[in-house]
């Protein structure tokens, strides 16, 4: 049943990225919501789950933008990675660690954005970049995560009955 | 790294070069204008009950900049009724000119109107997604305005039934120009912050903030003298060749609903590097 709330999540989040994000404008840039949606739910629901729903959400994005089917996986990638990151529980909130990878996440997506620009022959301003886009991209995403993260709490998993004493 | 963990990221990896791979030949061109056909309905709709609360928050936090704008609007609207009249004049004149010296009026321009049902979701790219498609006549290359009438940019991928608009704000696009009162020629072209910059403006040509830039026809893939914007800022710097001219389009282009694609003037193709 979750899984099917996943992918409806991610629909859902692919849509509103594409029909409502961009009206929307942090520090002069876009939120990225499938992103967010995506760690957020990572962290809420752990790495099982999140991870065939970083393809999907790859998959349906790439058919929704302007750009190469298939870049967006390249750039929601690095994503997979991060789940081991998050399996490592090095403290004991959720939160911080879900800003933290939001932030390194979006770096990642925009740098791989960036970097098949360049490749493509395009010119890129790679400074200018990093100040117009990466950074303020970063906050935007950080910020948008707290109430999607708050939402997400929604589905966590009921924690299991801790063990009796002297069990 | 856990070896399941490998194999999805793997598995991201190759299958994303393939889907890449695949797209360049266009093997998912149907794939993608069905999905658009299907969701096409549902953006515009998501777009249109978003847009009030997208204007109220956006407005909110820029209400300073606002008054300025309204009250710099106000003073160009007063101006601009003034030249209009005076333009009247001098249309009517050209006419009868034009009349007594047989000249040939050029064939009217033709347009496909299309609506605008999503935007590119990078930052990194500043493209627009329009209703209209090869099957409307769309081409590759063709240019893109406002309806008022001013240069929004270029289709830059055609599908069956909708196609992708890349922005002159986009950091790939280029324009050739010039400045309408000086005629200094140069080339507008996208900064990584979604503005215009007009370089190559030689460091002794005459260029004033509030100067219109038009297409200078150049290269052959825009039309001659379609308005771009005007001149916010210009720069010049002792020892240098160049001076640094910030251009603003005449339109928002973070809220076109409706666009005009110019389909009478044929695109010249760009040579080969």
């Amino acid at each position: 049943m979750s899984a099917v709330i996943g992918v409806l999540l991610i629909v859902a989040a692919t849509l509103a990225q594409a029909a409502v994000l961009p009206e929307f404008s942090i520090f002069g840039v876009q939120p990225n919501l499938l992103i967010v949606v995506l760690v957020a739910w990572m962290s809420v629901r752990g790495k099982q789950e999140a991870l065939p729903l970083i393809v999907i959400a790859g998959f349906l994005q790439g058919l929704l933008d302007s750009e190469p089917l298939g870049l967006a996986m390249l750039a929601l990638a690095p994503l997979i990675v991060m789940t081991e990151v998050r399996e490592w529980k090095l403290v004991e909130s959720d939160l911080l660690p879900a800003i933290l990878l939001t932030v390194l996440a979006t770096w990642a997506y925009e740098g791989v954005m960036l970097i098949s620009l360049a490749v493509t022959g395009e010119r890129v301003d790679w400074l200018n970049s990093l100040i117009d886009v990466l950074l303020p991209a970063a906050i935007a995403n950080a910020l948008l995560l707290l109430p999607v993260y708050g939402v997400m709490r929604l589905f966590r998993p009921e924690l299991r009955p801790s063990p009796a004493f002297g069990a | 790294m856990h070896v399941r963990t490998r194999t999805w990221l793997s598995f991201v990896v190759i299958a994303g070069l393939l889907f890449m791979a695949g797209s360049r030949f266009g093997i998912f061109d149907p794939l993608e204008n069905a999905v658009l056909v299907a969701v096409a309905p549902v953006e515009s709709a998501l777009q249109d009950a978003t847009r009030p609360v997208a204007d109220f928050v956006n407005n909110l936090t820029d209400i300073n900049s606002l008054t300025n704008e309204n009250r710099s609007l106000r003073e160009e609207n007063e101006r601009l009724l003034e030249q209009l009249s005076q333009s009247r004049e001098v249309e009517a004149e050209n006419q009868q000119l034009q009349g007594l010296l047989g000249v040939r009026q050029s064939p009217d321009d033709t347009f496909v109107a299309a609506s605008v049902f999503a935007r590119d979701q990078t930052n990194t790219r500043e493209a627009i997604a329009i209703d209209r498609g090869s099957s409307d006549g769309i081409r590759e290359g063709m240019i893109v305005l406002t309806q008022q009438g001013s240069l929004i940019g270029s289709v830059s991928k055609v599908l069956d039934n909708y196609a992708w608009v890349t922005l002159i704000t986009d950091v790939d696009s280029a324009v050739s120009a010039v400045v309408q009162e000086s005629r200094a020629p140069g080339v507008v072209a996208g900064a990584a912050d979604g503005s215009l910059e007009m370089e190559f403006v030689q460091e002794t040509a005459e260029v004033s903030e509030g100067d219109f830039v038009l297409t200078s026809g150049l290269g052959g893939r825009y039309p001659q003298g379609e308005v771009i914007g005007r001149v916010v800022n210009v720069e010049r710097t002792a020892q240098e060749l160049f001076q640094s001219v910030r251009v603003e389009p005449l339109a928002d282009l973070s809220r076109i609903e409706r666009v005009l694609v110019l389909e009478s003037f044929t695109p010249q193709e760009e040579p080969p590097p």
